[in-house]
């Protein structure tokens, strides 16, 4: 009985941990290559699973239509938030650009209040929340399916940056925006594109996410502070790091939550990263030194 | 430096005197609002301003200060004026406790390292239920009888004289800091890590002073808080404060010792008269707050200053002008 | 420096302003009733329910002609469930909307911040939400609870869950805020009276969306029911991953489970539940059918728990007004310890603590879509 029980758990958390990473996904762009601490994070997350939502459930579209909608609309929305506000910031420090996204995650967050109104909803899904049994592990087959999508889209994300060319020009310009121009890149479209992937990433995983917990104009605050603590976690800016990141977390809330006490669950995340910081300044997977 | 002085001088009197030509609890209640929002203002821009680094868990400091008071006056019945100087001194052993783990860290690291220390604080505010009573918070904090002996009116003008003298205090502390050695040595630090380190300054003991006295008016703010609420809970460790310090300090002006000021006074009206659009408020609120951030991007300090020079470089640009002119 | 001056003394303009809207806002020809509830945050979905139950019974006032020949207005105001911003609500709708009383905040703590601030400026407060039992303990004259406390709630059905529903192996799950570590502390006690014990006492966050980890905690407990303290949307995703996770163990839920959103996020995942509420919308008092009616009718929605509660707590004070026949606050509040309302939910009268008895509270089981009354009592004087 222990073992079974530690196995649920543990597979609880790697579950859970999958999802911290796909929700976090956005965030490791965004804030860990590009250098922008995005409090509008979690308000996108929410946009991406409202839209879901809505063109599921009141609309009755279909499930991946939908996703793909989903995606070209908050793509082209960050896009725009890019070019049109966070330009404006570029470079600047932390502190501008965190007033500049808590002052967007307001207005997100209390105009999405004031369109879609407070009640919890769901984003309805193709895939069955029935039980199933594997040995002692109970699982569903919606969480099997999400956790393919989110392993699916990691590796997407990977080959996009490392294997093409736009992927070379994003890492050119995070390192030395400088010479990326000099060599030809325009950067000011590369800042705007990885945004753009940002939010789409953020806005899909809102909406994978919706279909199996709810969607509320209220809850992205939790999910941007939870998305920073795994892309700190994974050392910043590295999708194999995001995913550790989120399955350390993952494993970790399951197993304190399993064997102590779940008050303190929320806590855990913060205290890691504050001894990650500490022993490990620049995460596990971390490679770039800070400099002057 | 003559016209930090001035200004804040000027800005006592004019408060000293408020309460004679203001006349109304509510402009009172907004009175003391003000002026603990001031303290949480002076308090972040001492970081933000002269260290140069952003923590964004600053309500940390805040809400220590505010379980300190409460708890001294909840459970052990002390008084108002020994609550308030030793949430103070909590406060600012915490900020160096705090700030020795955090200040070897910097830049977005910074950042999120604080807001993880607040978070966690809240959690244990939230859960420990038998030292803080848990997210049941505690109530019934006295306030000083001198202060309940009058009417309504009286009270809120006690408490707003109250948070003046604590603001008072607060702005002088931080003016003769600013202006200290270990003052100018913090800007240096702020200014140029690596040129202050090879004059000799290190700077994380900078660093950590500043901290201290930070936590100390942050602490201060927490125990003038629980005192006229008289109840403190979890929520004293939320995220909001933080977002209300930011945006006065940051719409302001970082790094003057007048901006945070001017930007407590502006964000707590704007509060006040948003309420007028109900549902709207928060839309429109997001709204001011990039603008304010696009468009003021030095704060109202910064953008009154910059006015001021280009006056001022234009009419010597002008003079010069006709001097060579005569010449010619 | 000029212009500093100038923009200091622009702010004092701006003081001045606030106190000239306070005395201009006094020319009154309307009552003036403050509702601070929470309309963002994590409860805003609550506060929104309780808002709109209380604008029905305005609007139901004011179609019979409203109160002393005037109509009824409702300022409400955003606390959002957090002490300081409620304390700021009740200041603003005292000074400078002149309300005659109040109706609010929601969460206890929230309520319990708000409470000294009606006393000292002599305010009628009622609230028809906040349960946490100690609040009518604090000798507030000028405080009225309109709704059941934690303590009566368990009283009334702890000897239900072990008699009939026969609970002896109990879990103890609440949301980790005011209201739930309340709860829970009130059904542990009253049904370790009884006999049953305690297998396991957990508390989570609010917004929490995954629960894998307390029900696989609460299968290894072997508790042969569970005990939840929760709202509308922690308690739905509790529920469906209950049933996703096959667990055969008996729900019994307090908080907003009885409402049509819950049922609706749930589906067949919530079918078999118990659930123990002051209000729902399948009662069979008197008042309720045309309250359901109406209710339904404005907000397309059948009314829930809240909803009721701001309904009660707006249709209460102003019968005190009618009473009264004044809306001087004393007089008020002596018409109010004087209530004698009935509403959807059956009957309400204070005791001289401001706590309200008379009224029924109900046990519903979730069955097939709909909250079927399986057992209710009446909140007795103590």
């Amino acid at each position: 009985m222990d073992m079974d029980l530690f196995l649920q758990l543990s597979a609880n958390g790697l579950v859970l941990g999958m999802f911290y990473a796909l929700s976090a996904l956005g965030l490791t762009l965004v804030f860990g290559l590009m250098r922008v601490v995005n409090f509008a994070h979690g308000e996108l997350y929410v946009v991406g699973g409202l839209i879901g939502w809505a063109l599921t459930e009141t609309l009755g579209l279909n499930f991946f239509v939908t996703l793909a909608i989903v995606v070209v609309v908050l793509g082209a929305a960050g896009y725009l938030i890019d070019r049109l506000l966070i330009t404006w910031v570029r470079g600047q420090g932390e502190e501008p650009t965190i007033l500049l996204t808590i002052g967007l995650s307001i207005f997100i967050t209390n105009t999405a209040l004031l369109i879609v109104g407070t009640t919890p909803q769901t984003v309805l899904s193709p895939f069955k929340s029935k039980p199933l049994f594997l040995g002692p592990v109970v699982l569903t087959q919606s969480r099997l399916f999400l956790v393919a999508i989110c392993a699916a889209l990691i590796v997407g994300a990977y080959l996009l940056i490392q294997r093409t060319g736009l992927g070379r020009a994003m890492r050119a310009t995070f390192q030395d925006p400088m010479a990326a121009q000099l060599v030809g890149i325009r950067t000011s479209h590369i800042y705007g594109f990885t945004f753009a992937l940002g939010a789409a990433f953020a806005g899909a995983a809102g909406m994978l996410l919706g279909s199996i917990y709810v969607v509320q104009a209220s809850i992205g605050g939790v999910v941007s502070l939870k998305a920073f603590v795994v892309v700190i976690l994974g050392g910043m800016g590295s999708f194999p790091g995001a995913i550790v990141g989120g399955l350390i977390l993952g494993l970790a809330e399951a197993l304190w939550g399993g064997y102590v006490n779940t008050g303190y669950v929320d806590a855990i995340g913060f205290g890691l990263v504050i001894v990650m910081l500490l022993v490990r300044p620049y995460g596990l997977f971390g490679k770039r030194i800070e400099r002057a | 430096m003559a016209f930090e002085r001035n200004f804040l001088l000027t800005a006592l009197v004019l408060a000293l005197l408020a309460p004679l030509v203001v006349q109304g609890d509510y402009a009172m209640h907004i009175g003391v609002n003000i002026m603990f929002s001031v303290m949480l203002a002076t308090s972040l821009n001492l970081i933000v301003g002269y260290i140069g680094e952003f923590p964004l868990g600053h309500t940390a400091f805040f809400g220590i200060g505010a379980y300190t008071a409460a708890l001294l006056s909840v459970r052990a019945g002390l008084p108002f004026y020994v609550t308030v100087p030793a949430a103070a001194v909590v406060a600012a052993v915490s900020g160096v406790l705090i700030g020795a783990v955090t200040l070897r860290l910097r830049g977005p690291f910074f950042v999120i390292v604080t807001l993880c220390f607040a978070e966690v604080l809240r959690l244990i505010a939230n859960n420990w239920v038998d030292l803080t009573n848990g997210p049941m918070g505690l109530s019934g904090i006295a306030k000083p009888s001198w202060a309940m002996s009058g009417d309504i009116l009286w009270q809120k003008v006690t408490f707003f004289y109250i948070g003046l003298f604590l603001v008072a205090v607060s702005l002088f502390i931080s003016y003769r800091f600013v202006y200290s050695n270990v003052g100018r040595a913090a800007i240096a630090v702020r200014e140029n890590r690596f040129v202050a380190q090879s004059v000799g300054i290190w700077p994380f003991y900078f660093g950590l002073v500043t901290f201290a006295l930070a936590a100390a008016i942050g602490g201060l703010a927490g125990g003038f808080y629980a005192h006229y609420f008289s109840y403190v809970g979890p929520e004293v460790f939320d995220f909001s404060f933080m977002i209300s310090m930011i945006i006065m300090v940051l719409a302001g002006g970082k790094g003057t010792l007048v901006g945070p000021v001017v930007g407590a006074v502006i964000v707590v009206l704007m509060e006040e008269y948003l309420r007028d659009f109900k549902e709207l408020r928060f839309s429109i609120f997001g709204l001011i707050v990039v603008a304010i951030v696009i468009f003021l991007p030095r704060g109202l300090m910064g953008f009154v200053s910059k006015r001021h020079e280009t006056y001022k470089g234009a009419g010597k640009a002008l003079s010069a002008d006709k001097t060579e002119l005569r010449d010619a | 420096m000029q212009l500093c001056k100038r923009l200091k003394r622009g702010a004092f303009i701006g003081l001045l302003g606030l106190s000239a809207m306070a005395t201009a806002a006094s020319a009154e020809d309307t009552i003036k009733i403050g509702v601070i509830q929470p309309l963002t945050g994590s409860v805003a979905y609550n506060g929104t329910t309780d808002v709109n139950g209380s604008k029905l019974a305005a609007d139901e006032i004011n179609a019979k002609g409203g109160l002393l020949g005037k109509k009824i207005e409702l300022v409400v105001e955003d606390g959002q469930c957090k002490p300081a911003n409620s304390v700021n609500a009740a200041e603003k709708l005292i000074q400078r909307d002149k309300v005659v009383a109040l109706s609010g905040a929601f969460c206890s703590s929230a309520t319990l911040a708000v409470m000294p601030v009606a006393q000292n400026y002599k305010i009628p407060l009622i609230t028809g939400v906040s349960s946490s039992a100690p609040l009518t303990e604090k000798g507030n004259q000028w405080f009225f609870r309109a709704t059941e406390t934690d303590a009566l709630l368990a009283k009334s059905f702890a000897k239900i869950l072990y008699g009939e529903i026969k609970l002896r192996k109990v879990a103890y799950i609440g949301v980790n805020d005011d209201f739930g570590r309340g709860a829970v502390a009130e059904f542990e006690k009253q049904m370790k009276d009884l006999g049953a014990t305690t297998v396991m006492t957990e508390f989570f966050e609010h917004g929490t969306s995954d629960f894998y980890t307390l029900l696989t905690k609460l299968k290894a407990s072997g508790a042969d029911g569970v005990f939840v303290a929760a709202e509308t949307q922690d308690g739905s995703i509790f529920v469906k991953q209950k049933a996703e996770l096959g667990l055969p163990v008996k729900v019994f839920g307090v908080g907003s489970w009885a409402t049509s959103d819950f049922i609706k996020l749930t589906g067949d995942a919530s079918e078999g539940i118990y659930a123990a509420v002051p209000y729902a919308a399948t009662m069979t008092t008197p008042k309720n059918k045309g309250f359901v009616e109406a209710y339904t009718a404005r907000f397309k929605e059948a009314p829930g728990k809240y909803s009721t509660a701001g309904y009660n707590a707006i249709s209460i004070l102003a019968q005190a007004i009618a009473r009264a026949n004044s809306t001087d606050a004393e007089k008020i509040r002596e018409a109010l310890t004087k209530t004698d309302y009935e509403g959807p939910n059956g009957h309400f009268q204070f005791d001289a603590k401001g706590q309200a008895s008379g009224f029924t509270v109900v046990l519903v089981q979730l069955t097939k879509g709909s909250p079927k009354v399986v057992d209710s009592a009446t909140v007795e004087e103590h």
